[in-house]
């Protein structure tokens, strides 16, 4: 009998080791930057994206930290080169870029997210409150249609933002048209911002006036 | 009532016929296996890759030539990556690279019949395991992980052979194929179904 418990206890005891031992692979070691990257779009489904000719891209990116309730708005070498790859991929798409004072169909902002240090609740979009409709000459705020899901982030991000400027809703609010929101390992190197852009859109078909 | 008045006669006549059949080898023993599973139907939906990270471990104990009971744990891990995709997602449309795995540890209680008598050269068999397995679910988009761990039935019917090292060697070699089978439902998975080889031994322990 007690030769009994000890072979229970010394199987029960290699069972456990090599279970909790990391015996599994762990696919974070293997995984390339690349690879850890997920890139999140969003459209509103009402949205008629073919009746849009023009837009605008804000001047600067909107930078948010959970550090500091106020935003500073920047422009590093990634901040110049979203812009410019935004801009290209809109007007890849049939879009005509102008002055925001020409009255642009949709506005585009963007924005880069430092939640680096604690866990916030994510409230969809609550970085558009940076580029508010003033920024464009416009009074009222803007609108996320309510499937824009909320959870949480702990990360560094980055976020494009277009904005419907032509068809404000009933209580004068903008409503976002498209989001993308790119999360993972170096989602703030430039070297990676053309690729993000062109994944973002590949995935966003029907994001063209063609 | 009357169930349990039936299955405790079966144990005392089990135990009678051990009392008086001669002993090839002694009837407690243990065995360690590695093995190899195939997942089946929804599983290999979601993780298809054949695992080859596994092994099991039991000990039995010979109830009469034939008949034994047993106890066995075990593990193997399902794992596969794959290349980046576009999957709708009640967030939007999400692309990434999915690594999607499973890790599933057994505990069962075992039941098994030799179709010979333990001196022949190759002692075939079939047995049943019957008990719970730990569920150890998730998935990686890129590097974040949707993740489930719960524990769920499982049962596991086998099929194998013991050879032993000699007429009364008390240490057998052990080949099997087991079929799990769990109703364990989780994102794409429906049930969990594998089939799984095993290679080892088993040592009759004086």
């Amino acid at each position: 009998m007690k030769r009994t418990i000890y072979l229970l206890s010394s199987i029960a005891a290699l069972a456990a080791l090599i279970s909790f031992s990391g015996c599994g692979k762990d696919p974070l070691k293997d995984m390339t930057p690349e690879e850890s990257r997920i890139y999140i779009t969003n459209h509103d489904s009402q949205a008629n994206f073919k009746s849009y000719n023009t837009f605008s891209i804000v001047d600067s990116v909107a930078v948010l930290s959970n550090r500091n309730d106020t935003a500073k708005k920047a422009l590093t070498d990634y901040d110049k080169q979203l812009i410019s790859s935004v801009s290209q991929a809109m007007q890849s798409r049939g879009y005509t870029l102008v002055d925001k004072a020409a009255k642009p169909d949709l506005a585009v902002a963007l924005t880069r997210i430092d939640n680096s240090f604690t866990n916030v609740a994510w409230n969809p979009g609550w970085w558009g409150g940076v580029w508010s409709p003033g920024y464009w000459g416009y009074p009222g705020g803007w609108y996320w249609p309510s499937y824009y899901v909320v959870y949480q982030v702990n990360e560094k991000q980055t976020a494009i933002d277009v904005f419907d400027l032509k068809n404000p809703n009933a209580d004068n609010k903008y409503v976002s048209v498209w989001n993308a929101l790119w999360r993972g390992s170096g989602v703030w190197n430039t070297d990676n911002v053309a690729s993000m852009v062109q994944a973002s859109f590949d995935q966003s078909p029907y994001l063209t006036n063609k | 009532m009357k169930k349990i008045f039936n299955w405790m006669m079966i144990f005392a006549g089990v135990f009678a016929a051990q009392a008086v059949s001669a002993q090839v080898r002694p009837p407690l023993s243990i065995d360690v296996n590695y093995s190899v599973a195939s997942p089946l139907g929804s599983l290999q939906d979601y993780s298809g890759k054949t695992s080859f990270r596994g092994w099991t471990a039991g000990l039995q104990y010979m109830l009469n030539d034939q008949f034994s009971v047993g106890l066995r744990t075990g593990f193997q891990d399902f794992n596969e990556k794959l290349p980046r995709a576009v999957y709708p997602d009640k967030l939007g449309d999400v692309s990434a690279v999915q690594t999607r795995t499973l890790q599933v540890i057994p505990i069962q209680a075992t039941a098994g019949w030799a179709f010979t008598k333990p001196d022949k050269p190759v002692i075939p068999y079939a047995a049943v395991g019957v008990g719970v397995a730990n569920m150890d679910y998730k998935k990686y988009w890129g590097e974040f992980v949707e993740s489930d761990n719960s524990w769920q039935f499982m049962v596991s019917p086998e099929l194998g052979i013991n050879i032993p090292f000699g007429q009364a060697s008390p240490v057998l070699f052990n080949a099997n194929v087991r079929y799990n089978y769990s109703p364990y439902k989780m994102g794409d998975i429906t049930n969990f179904n594998s089939l799984q080889y095993s290679v080892g031994f088993k040592f009759h322990l004086n």
